[in-house]
């Protein structure tokens, strides 16, 4: 008789053991899985070719760029159509870029960029691109913008899964 | 570490969380201490293990996380399906079985390029549409607790929805990433597609007056559209149906009015008619009784809960409280016996994985990949989201099982299906970012 009671408090010490080892390990199990999560939301690898302005600023692409910058171009960060380092000029005439083949700028295989996406125009007061009404939209700097926008040297423009950086210097090691 | 590492890593852990699930089962039911249940945690982890190494030689760079979830969620299932039946403990192991194959089967198949299915679509449409109207063939159909979802073939029945549900996710994902540009110009005419998928939804909730399976469908259909488009617009003209659709459902349908008077009055003061035995009860006696035992059944769970087997499930005449526990109910059952707490882990737990399965989409490459784990992830959570809410009365309950800890084989196979499908894009997209 005296067995049997030690025996069900034993018992029910285990069980109480058991229910607690369970559920700390369900959260330890949980805890290791987000904190994971949160560490690659710490480290976008997309978002790694993006210069901020300050950064721009730093390596001496100033924000008061002069008025038409000698040779402004388009070159190709990361793009499903155009291998990285590919060069687009920027003269009078304005740019357009796109999926479909009639764009200046024609990405092809990129799925998420519209048939007319944007126009890329060479103003007196600098480069400006506009968003034709593309449904992915037209990001600078990883911000979505509205209607028209002035470029910035070493701004990153991005159309579908296309990333674009104006770049106004003269090519590194020519100058 | 690299991928699959910590994919073992998790598979460990796995491993003794069902050891010790079982374990206290174990020990409730017989009241003896023994290693008697060990035996349910080494088959477990064999099998995950060999899911594993098939994972190992197709898909090495997979999310690491999304096979430890899923195993923990179908180890938890048993081990609750142990404790409510040992007898359906054994059957449900079987169909664990055969989903892993199925899971291993798929990325064999696919292991090279999965994106081949995306020229299949209309096959896959085709067949979403007609598993979703097998039920409703005249000699194999049968209909369980009013609704008309099962299929039966001598001894086996199986609910053909689970399957039309991962159809329907690859027939939208590669149907949206061709015509995604035409429906967001938002046209007229491009709402053609919407309308009549609309219409066969509706259709099917009629025909088969199965609540669950159609708002699962129509709001795959809804979350992929947006994914796609991206335009709000759709999303609310599309709810805006929906609520066209069910009001008209409502006044049409009795079966879906009293699923709805559950829900908004489980409990009346006086007596009401009871349509079941056509006398005068109250509601909670009658027609929502199984709601409200449940509602009992997890406030009885309390914060902690009673423990792993020591949850009130029968009356002292050993008859079972609340009806269909194993499969629709299942999470009342887990609330009650790991409290507050648990059932929160549980649902962080399916958090987690659709967390893992949105990731991928993100990180995925080309536009039938994104949509594709883009609606796998919210299937999956929107399955959640129906049966949980329907239990804690945030909706009207609608009989659909919670994914991989229910009852059931076909849900369990399906859902395999998706892990698979989430994993092997998810391979991909890895393999092309390093």
């Amino acid at each position: 008789m005296m067995a049997g009671v030690l025996a069900s408090t034993r018992l029910a010490e285990v069980l109480l053991a058991l229910k607690i080892a369970f559920l700390v390990l369900l959260y330890l199990f949980i805890w290791r899985i987000v904190r994971t999560a949160a560490r690659e939301l710490r480290t976008p690898h997309q978002d790694s070719m993006i210069l901020t302005p300050a950064a721009a600023a730093s390596v001496g692409l100033g924000a008061a760029a002069p008025p038409a910058p000698r040779a402004p171009r388009l070159v190709v960060q990361r793009s499903p159509s155009f291998q990285p380092g590919h060069e687009f000029a920027i003269d009078s005439a304005p740019l357009t870029i796109g999926r479909a083949a009639q764009n200046d700028l024609a990405l092809a295989g990129d799925e998420f960029a519209s048939a007319r996406h944007a126009r890329i125009e060479a103003r007196r007061d600098g480069v400006w691109v506009q968003d034709l009404g593309s449904t992915n939209g037209t990001y600078v700097n990883g911000a979505r913008i509205e209607g028209a926008h002035r470029l910035e040297p070493g701004d990153v423009l991005r159309v579908g899964e296309t990333d674009l950086r104006l770049e106004t210097k003269a090519r590194r090691g020519a100058s | 570490m690299s991928y699959r590492n910590r994919e073992l890593a998790s598979l460990v852990a796995v491993g003794v969380l069902t050891a010790i699930g079982f374990a206290s089962v174990y020990i409730s039911l017989k009241s003896q201490l023994s290693a008697g249940s060990l035996g349910y945690a080494a088959f477990f982890f064999a099998l995950y293990l060999a899911a594993h190494v098939v994972a190992r030689l197709t898909v090495p760079q997979a999310d690491p996380y999304l096979l430890p979830i899923a195993g923990l969620l179908t180890a938890i299932g048993l081990t609750e399906i142990y404790r409510l039946g040992p007898r359906d403990a054994f059957r449900q192991g079987l169909w664990i079985v055969i989903g892993v194959a199925a899971f291993a089967g798929a990325l064999v198949w696919l292991r090279r390029d999965y994106r081949v299915i995306e020229s299949y679509k209309y096959l896959f449409g085709i067949g979403a549409l007609a598993l979703l109207f097998l039920p409703l063939a005249p000699v194999i159909g049968q209909t369980v607790n009013g609704a008309r979802l099962w299929v039966h073939v001598g001894p086996f029945q199986f609910q053909p929805g689970e399957l039309g549900k991962i159809a329907l996710i690859v027939f939208l994902a590669a149907y949206l990433r061709e015509k995604r540009e035409v429906l967001a110009q938002g046209r007229l005419k491009d709402w053609g597609p919407l309308l009549s998928i609309w219409g066969g939804s509706m259709l099917v909730l009629f025909a088969t007056d199965d609540l669950g399976s159609a708002l699962l469908y129509y709001g795959i259909f809804l979350g992929m559209l947006y994914v796609a488009t991206a335009r709000v617009a759709f999303v609310a003209a599309g709810l805006g149906l929906f609520l066209v659709g069910a009001v008209a459902v409502y006044r049409g349908t009795p079966h879906v009015r009293d699923r709805v008077l559950n829900w908004l009055e489980p409990w009346t003061t006086h007596k009401v008619y009871c349509p079941l035995n056509g006398r005068m009860t109250f509601r909670q006696d009658c027609q929502s009784y199984q709601e409200v035992q449940s509602l009992y059944s997890i406030a009885h769970g309390g914060f902690g809960g009673t423990g792993l087997g020591h949850g009130t499930f029968t009356t002292a005449t050993g008859r079972q409280v609340i009806p269909d526990l194993r499969t629709d109910f299942i999470y009342s059952a887990l609330a009650q016996e790991l409290g507050l707490i648990g059932a929160a882990a549980l649902l962080l737990l399916y958090m987690v994985f659709v967390l893992r399965g949105f990731r991928v989409a993100l990180v995925a490459s080309d536009g039938f990949s994104k949509l594709l784990a883009a609606g796998l992830s919210f299937g999956f959570a929107l399955q959640t989201f129906v049966i949980v809410g329907g239990i804690l009365r945030v909706i009207p309950l609608t009989g659909i099982t919670l994914p991989l800890v229910s009852y059931g084989g076909s849900s369990v196979v399906s859902n395999f299906l998706l892990l698979a499908g989430l994993m092997l894009v998810s391979n991909r997209a890895n393999r092309g970012a390093a």
